[in-house]
C-alpha cells in the first residue's frame, strides 16, 4: 500500500487511476481543470485542483517526499515536463514517475528529473508489431502483462530463514511449484537485475529479489511456502 | 428480313452463351487495355519494339536506301500489326451483341418493332464513340502505310511514334500535366501571340521598306518576333534601326516575364503531377507482393510501428491523408500513398480481396480509426484489423464492429505506472521485455516439422544449456483459428509441429535454437 499523487486526469491519468486503485493504493488526484474535479464530484475520488505553475499551491499539498510517490501523467507534454522540473526542484529527494509520448519528450522528462520514464509510444508500437510477425509472444504476454488471464508476473523479496535461503536456483523445484523464474537481483552481485537464463547458478540469499511468472493460485501457495 | 432479324438475334444470344467468347474477350482486353494485369507489360514492349523498328526503317531510309524486303515488312507485318491491334480495341469497347440483345428485349416488352437499321445505327454510334477518340485517330493516322514519295506525309510515320505513349504510363501522366493547366497556358499563349503580333508588326512597319534587307515580308518580321520573345535569338534576322531595337528591347524584357511565367506553371504542374505518378508507381509495385500491411496513420505511433515493421522485414505500405505526413513517409523510403483511408478505392487498387492481410489503424482520432476499420472489415472481413483507440466507449464499440485487436496506449502506461507502484523491480523486468530495448528479449521459436525438437516432450529439452527460459508453448489448433498458450507446461508435454515456444533469453541465444529449426 503506497501513498501515490496523481498529477494529471486526462486520458493517461484515468488509466493510471484506475489500475492503481484495483491494487488498493492510496491515491490523491490532483488536476489543473476544474471540469475534472465537477466530474467526479460524486463519485469517492480524492481530486483536488490547483494551477502548477504556483509553488504555493503544490507545496499547500503537503508532499512527503520520503513517502509519497509522484506521478506525473498531464495530458499536455509541455505541462508535464514543467511539473516534473517543478517537483524535482521543490523535492530533490522524491521518487518521480512520469508518462511521455515519444523518445525525445522521454530524454527531456529524464532531463528535467524524472526517476523513471513510461514511453507509452514505445510500447504500444511494439506490442502492435508483435501481433504481426510474433503471435505466440502477443498471446503470451497479453495473459501475463494485460492480465487476459490468471497469469501475473511479480516479485518476491525473499525473507529471513525461508526454505529456499541457501540454496541454488538449479536445487529448486520452481517449476513443480508452477513457477517461472525470470529475473532476479542477487544481492552478492550488487544491484544488478539479471535475467535468470541458466548463465549463472545463482544462490539465493536473504533480501535477494526474485521476478516470476505464476498462476495466481500457485503464486499465493508459493508466497505461503517462503513466508511460513 | 424477319429472318435475317431472327438470325441476328439467335446469334446474339448464342455469343452471350459462349463461354469461350468471353474468355478470350476478356483476355484481350487485359492484355491491351488493363494496366493491372500482369502480362500487358510484354504486349507493350512488343509494339514499342515494332514501333522503333518502323521509325529506325524511317530514319535510315533518309541518306541510305534500304532493301525490298524491309521495305515489304515495314508495309504489309507493321501495318497489319497496327491494323490488327485497332480492331482488337474497337471490339472490346463495347458488347455488340448485347445491344442486339437489349433492344429486342426493349422491343419485344414494349410491343415496338425494332428495324435492322435501328440496331446498326445504335451500334455504329456506340462505336463511333471509341474511333473519334483522339488515341483511335492517331492509331488509324499511324495505320496509314509509308508514303515514301512524299516528303511531308513521311512524317506521319511519326504518328507511330505518339503511339508510344499508349504504351507507357509514365508518358501518358505528362500529357496530363498539360490538359490540367489548359486555362493558364492557353491564357499565356494569347498573351504571348498578341505581344508577338504586336512586336511583328511594328518592326515590319519600322523596318520592312528596304531598311532591313533580311525582312521582305511580314512572316519574317513575325518569325523574328516569336524567336526573340522566346529567348533563343538566332540572328538570322536583326533589327537595324533605333526604333527596331527599341521593339526588341520591349520584347526581349517581356519575353523573359512570359518564359518564366510558362516554366514555373508547367514545374508546379508537374510536382503535383508526380505525387500522383508516384502513387501509381506504389500500388504497381504493391501489386507484385504476395502480402502487404497497410499502416493508416504516419504519426507518432505510426512512425514507431512502421520502424519495427522494418526491423522485422514486414512488407508494409503507409496511407496517411494528410499530403505532408504522406511525404515525409515517403521521404524515410517507404512506399507511401496520400489517400483517405475510410473510403474503399485505396483498398480496392491495394488488393483488398487478395494482398492486404493486415490493417494497423494508427491515427490519433478514435472515431477516424473506428471508420477505417469498418471500412475494412466491410470490404473484406477475413482482413485481420489493428486500431488504436484512446477511450474505452469507442474500444468497446470497435470490438462490437469485430476488430480483430483494439489496443489501448493509455492502457498500457496506466498498467505499467502501477505496477511501478508495488514492484519496482518486476516493472523494470517488464519494461524491457515490453520495449525490446535490452539484450534480452522474449521471442517465439516455431516448431518445424523433423526438427530435433517435433515429438520431443518438455521434459527431455535442456533449457539450461540453451540458455533460455521457457515461459510456456503456444499451440495453434487446426479447427479454430485462435491458439491456446499453455503456461509452463508440464515435462511430459510432448511439442508437435505448429507449436511455438515462447521464451526469454538473450538474442544470440534465441537466434541460435532458430537456426537448428
Amino acid at each position: 500500500m503506497k501513498s501515490i499523487l496523481l498529477f494529471g486526469y486526462g486520458s493517461f491519468g484515468k488509466q493510471l487511476y484506475k489500475n492503481l486503485s484495483k491494487l488498493g493504493h492510496d491515491i490523491k488526484v490532483i488536476t489543473t481543470l476544474e471540469e475534472y474535479v465537477d466530474l467526479e464530484k460524486n463519485k469517492e475520488i480524492d481530486i483536488k485542483q490547483i494551477n502548477i505553475k504556483r509553488n504555493d499551491d503544490i507545496l499547500s499539498l503537503g508532499i512527503n517526499p520520503d513517502r509519497d510517490m509522484l506521478y506525473c501523467s498531464m495530458n499536455k507534454t509541455a505541462n508535464n515536463l514543467f511539473l516534473v522540473l517543478t517537483l524535482r526542484t521543490l523535492f530533490p529527494q522524491a521518487n518521480i514517475i512520469a508518462i511521455s509520448n515519444s523518445f525525445e519528450n522521454t530524454r527531456k522528462l529524464e532531463y528535467a528529473g524524472a526517476n523513471s520514464v513510461i514511453d507509452l509510444y514505445e510500447a504500444t508500437s511494439r506490442r502492435i508489431v508483435n501481433i504481426l510477425t510474433k503471435p505466440a509472444v502477443t498471446r503470451a504476454l497479453d495473459e501475463i502483462v494485460y492480465h487476459q488471464n490468471d497469469l501475473k508476473m511479480a516479485e518476491i523479496v525473499l525473507p529471513k530463514n525461508s526454505p529456499v535461503s541457501g540454496k541454488f536456483v538449479r536445487d529448486v523445484e520452481f517449476k513443480k511449484m508452477g513457477i517461472v523464474l525470470i529475473a532476479i537481483i542477487d544481492k552478492e552481485l550488487g544491484q544488478e537485475l539479471i535475467f535468470t537464463d541458466h548463465r549463472i547458478n545463482h544462490k539465493l540469499d536473504f533480501d535477494d529479489i526474485l521476478v516470476v511468472v505464476a498462476k495466481d493460485k500457485d503464486l499465493d501457495h508459493f508466497k505461503r511456502y517462503l513466508f511460513e | 428480313m424477319k429472318q435475317t432479324k431472327h438470325r441476328l438475334l439467335s446469334f446474339a444470344y448464342h455469343i452471350e452463351a459462349s463461354k469461350r467468347y468471353h474468355t478470350l474477350k476478356k483476355f484481350v482486353y487485359n492484355l491491351i487495355e488493363n494496366d493491372s494485369y500482369p502480362h500487358k507489360k510484354y504486349f507493350d514492349f512488343f509494339m514499342i519494339m515494332v514501333i522503333l523498328t518502323s521509325v529506325t526503317l524511317l530514319v535510315i531510309d533518309v541518306k541510305h536506301h534500304i532493301p525490298v524486303w524491309l521495305d515489304h515488312l515495314d508495309l504489309y507485318v507493321v501495318t497489319s500489326v497496327f491494323i490488327a491491334e485497332y480492331l482488337a480495341r474497337m471490339w472490346v469497347y463495347s458488347d455488340i451483341h448485347k445491344i442486339i440483345i437489349d433492344e429486342y428485349e426493349e422491343g419485344f416488352y414494349f410491343e415496338k418493332n425494332v428495324s435492322i437499321f435501328h440496331i446498326f445505327n445504335i451500334i455504329i454510334k456506340d462505336k463511333w464513340g471509341y474511333i473519334s477518340s483522339v488515341s483511335a485517330i492517331i492509331d488509324l493516322i499511324a495505320i496509314l502505310p509509308s508514303y515514301r514519295g512524299l516528303r511531308v506525309l513521311r512524317i506521319l510515320v511519326l504518328f507511330r511514334a505518339f503511339k508510344m505513349l499508349r504504351y507507357t504510363k509514365s508518358l501518358t501522366g505528362f500529357l496530363y500535366v498539360l490538359k490540367n493547366k489548359k486555362f493558364e497556358l492557353i491564357t499565356l499563349l494569347t498573351l504571348s501571340a498578341f505581344f508577338i503580333f504586336i512586336a511583328g508588326i511594328m518592326l515590319y512597319v519600322f523596318e520592312g521598306d528596304n531598311d532591313n534587307p533580311n525582312i521582305n515580308n511580314l512572316f519574317d518580321a513575325f518569325y523574328w518576333a516569336l524567336i526573340t520573345i522566346s529567348t533563343v535569338g538566332y540572328g538570322d534576322i536583326a533589327p537595324v534601326t533605333p526604333e527596331g531595337r527599341v521593339v526588341t528591347m520591349l520584347i526581349i524584357i517581356t519575353g523573359i516575364g512570359l518564359i518564366s511565367f510558362v516554366t514555373s506553371i508547367i514545374v508546379s504542374s508537374f510536382n503535383e503531377r508526380l505525387s500522383v505518378l508516384r502513387e501509381g508507381r506504389v500500388i504497381q509495385d504493391v501489386g507484385k507482393k504476395k502480402h502487404i500491411t497497410v499502416v493508416c496513420g504516419y504519426g507518432l505511433l505510426g512512425r514507431l510501428v512502421v520502424k519495427g515493421l522494418e526491423k522485422d522485414g514486414v512488407e508494409f505500405v503507409v496511407i496517411d491523408k494528410d499530403e505532408h505526413l504522406a511525404a515525409q513517409a515517403y521521404n524515410h523510403g517507404y512506399h507511401s500513398i496520400c489517400a483517405d483511408a475510410s473510403q474503399g478505392d485505396i483498398f480496392r487498387q491495394l488488393g483488398i480481396e487478395s494482398r492486404i492481410t493486415h490493417v494497423l489503424c494508427l491515427t490519433s482520432d478514435d472515431i477516424q480509426n473506428a471508420f477505417i476499420a469498418i471500412n475494412i472489415k466491410s470490404l473484406n472481413k477475413d482482413v485481420y484489423v489493428t486500431a488504436r483507440c484512446s477511450d474505452e466507449e469507442i474500444a468497446q464499440k470497435m470490438e462490437f464492429a469485430h476488430v480483430d485487436h483494439v489496443i489501448m496506449p493509455e492502457e498500457i502506461s496506466g498498467m505499467m505506472g502501477a505496477v511501478y507502484a508495488g514492484e519496482p523491480v518486476a516493472f523494470e523486468v517488464l519494461l524491457s521485455i515490453i520495449e525490446e530495448k535490452e539484450k534480452t528479449q522474449i521471442d517465439e521459436v516455431d516448431i518445424t516439422k523433423d526438427s530435433f525438437l517435433d515429438g520431443v516432450s518438455i521434459g527431455e529439452i535442456d533449457f539450461e544449456k540453451l540458455r533460455i527460459i521457457l515461459l510456456g508453448v503456444f499451440r495453434n489448433n487446426d479447427s479454430s483459428q485462435i491458439g491456446k498458450f499453455i503456461f509452463n507446461p508440464d515435462d511430459d508435454f510432448a511439442l508437435s509441429v505448429n507449436d511455438s515456444l515462447v521464451c526469454i533469453g538473450y538474442t544470440t541465444a534465441i537466434a541460435n535454437l532458430k537456426s537448428r529449426m
